[in-house]
């Protein structure tokens, strides 16, 4: 009797080990799920222009959609949590960047007047955009905000995607300024991101 | 030290800090950012403007630079700086780019003295329809001015970095402005280091403003004053033109959604290695995932993707499959955002990388980390809540060198 109830200890406690090891092994991102499984929710999240009344503004704010969901902004710009990005707070920031000019936590780009762009100009934006310069004269490498790359986008398309921005959801998220460069974990990286945490400083 | 050397001094503070990454401490125009960029960032040492006041040939004058600064250059990236730098600053920063050639110190350039104004009439916008075809501004321009029929398909400035040429069109990205007196001071005094000459020997001042008064009629409606249906007509149009031009809508796409970052090895000052640019090799460290160069995009057959199908392609950049039937990890490369692409745009991007002439670089493939070190590094993120970081490695981690 004894002997059956320490095997089923023993067997009960091996099950336990393997299966936490099998959590650890299997947990997002696991490669087993469809890619829609992946795109369906990061795409879908993008607010619909459906309900912007100026029909001339709502068909430059669908090409701004367009051109957001498929120029990566969410790849930095999302809220991230030890599950994944929390789509639900689309676009609002927080993911954390270690360069060697400092410390950049990705901004709240939701049209939020106190946390988000709704306290930027449209200058601001654009000038951020094509130029990496901040509304306080801070210039960006092009490798933290790519917009190196996006000054290829035409003024037109340029304007569509602020257009777009400006109808996203509200967030408050108050998004820490860049910090000072601190050094990074990996000696020799050019950059470094974290994503498990959200960077959000309460306001 | 004089007070110019001394503006000059603390011009220099203010150029490190904010012109660095596109034009280069060097002045060169060698920034990192510099590769990327189309039109490329001006080269200060060669003391050769586009926008200036003054003669072919000549430098420009103080107002000049100080105009483009404060500005900007409208249609590239290079901002306005009005209200981000004072105009004293911007003074100081102008002495230290004129300290990148001795050209400076010795020539002193004059403003040419612009004719008086042609009035802006009908007439002269009919006369000027004349002179541009006499002066055959269409062979580059197009007879329509946004380069429909163009002769010319194909320009590089002084540097041989590859140009736009100007869409007569659209005023909003006239780098020197949009006045008529802007525009009649290009046709004037030729835009150096590009192939924009002066035509000051080969039509009147009357002429040239004739012509200012009409590339300025030729401005079409920016989106943003249009109404739906303007809109609507707006987008067909440019859809149509990317049907029409695959390759050029492609490279745009490539450009706008961050292929060439991440797919261009880079040294530790983030510039891109000479002659790799999309060679891929960059090696991302993803936390416990393990070690993932990215793809030689160019389309040499036997190290990058040259041998694809379209289909392979199509399934590697909208689904994250790659070709020997392995699965990519949602990041860094966003394939689940580029399944949103419609299937004209997915085309064109394709069409464009098979345009990128081939680099041989031979790219390792992924490694994982051994099961415990993987797993440990799972604990670690889930159990301990520590954060482990996608580490993006300088260098390139794939080999140049010919087959052995």
């Amino acid at each position: 009797m004894k002997r059956w109830l320490k095997r089923a200890a023993l067997v009960t406690g091996l099950v336990g080990v393997a299966a936490f090891l099998a959590f650890l092994y299997f947990i997002p991102p696991f490669l087993f799920l469809a890619p829609e499984r992946f795109s369906e929710p990061q795409n879908s999240a993008a607010p619909s222009v459906d309900g912007i009344a100026d029909p001339a503004e709502r068909r430059i704010a669908e090409r701004g959609r367009y051109l957001v969901v498929t120029s990566g902004c969410i790849g930095c710009h999302h809220v991230p949590t030890p599950q994944g990005p929390d789509f639900a707070r689309y676009l609002a920031g927080g993911l954390k960047f270690q360069t060697r000019e400092g410390t950049y936590v990705s901004r709240n780009l939701t049209p939020d007047t106190a946390t988000g762009l709704g306290r930027r100009s449209d200058i601001e934006v654009k000038r951020v955009l094509k130029s990496g310069v901040f509304p306080d004269g801070h210039v960006v490498s092009h490798r933290t905000m790519p917009w190196g790359s996006y000054t290829a986008y035409t003024e037109e398309d340029l304007h569509a995607i602020v257009v777009y921005l400006r109808h996203l959801s509200p967030v408050v998220h108050a998004i820490p300024d860049p910090q000072a460069a601190s050094p990074m974990s990996t000696p020799g990286a050019i950059q470094e991101a974290y994503g498990g945490r959200d960077y959000y400083t309460a306001p | 030290m004089s007070a110019p050397a001394a503006n000059a001094l603390r011009g220099k503070t203010i150029y490190d800090a904010k012109c660095v990454e596109c034009h280069g401490a060097s002045g060169k125009g060698d920034g990192p950012a510099g590769p990327l960029l189309s039109p490329a960032p001006r080269d200060f040492t060669s003391a050769k403007y586009k926008l200036r006041t003054t003669e072919t040939g000549s430098l420009p004058t103080d107002a000049d630079l100080i105009a483009s600064i404060t500005r900007g250059l409208p249609g590239t990236a290079m901002p306005g700086w009005e209200g981000i730098l004072s105009a004293t600053e911007i003074r100081d920063v102008v002495e230290y780019l004129k300290s990148f050639s001795t050209r400076f110190s010795n020539e002193q350039p004059q403003e040419v003295v612009a004719a008086e104004q042609v009035a802006n009439v009908p007439a002269a916008v009919a006369r000027g329809a004349g002179v541009y075809e006499k002066l055959q501004c269409g062979k580059c321009h197009g007879s329509d001015g946004r380069g429909t029929d163009r002769v010319a398909k194909t320009f590089v400035d002084d540097w041989g970095q590859p140009l736009p040429v100007a869409n007569l069109t659209e005023p909003w990205t006239f780098r020197g402005g949009a006045s008529p007196k802007d525009v009649y001071l290009r046709f004037r005094t030729g835009m150096s280091g590009s192939p924009m000459p002066s035509f000051k020997d080969a039509a009147s001042d009357d002429d040239m403003w004739d012509l200012a008064h009409y590339v300025v009629s030729l401005a079409r409606k920016p989106v943003w004053e249009m109404n739906a249906q303007e809109v609507s007509a707006h987008y067909a149009r440019v859809a149509a033109d990317a049907q029409a031009d695959p390759v050029k809508r492609g490279e745009a796409l490539v450009a706008t959604s961050l292929c060439v970052i991440c797919h261009s090895p880079v040294d530790s000052d983030s510039r891109i290695l000479p002659g790799l640019k999309m060679a891929g090799g960059t090696v991302f460290r993803v936390g416990p995932y393990g070690d993932y160069p990215a793809t030689n995009l160019t389309s040499d057959k036997e190290t990058g993707i040259g041998a694809y199908t379209d289909a392979q392609l199509k399934a590697a950049i909208t689904r994250g499959e790659k070709r020997d039937g392995s699965r990519m990890l949602p990041f860094p490369m966003d394939w689940a955002g580029y399944s949103a692409w419609n299937p004209s745009d997915l085309d064109a991007v394709i069409a464009y990388l098979r345009t990128i002439p081939p680099v041989r670089n031979l790219v390792p493939p992924s490694r994982q980390p051994a099961l415990p070190v993987y797993l440990w590094g799972k604990f670690r993120m889930l159990i301990l809540g520590q954060d482990l970081p996608i580490v993006i490695l300088p260098g390139n981690a794939g080999s140049t060198g010919a087959p052995s």
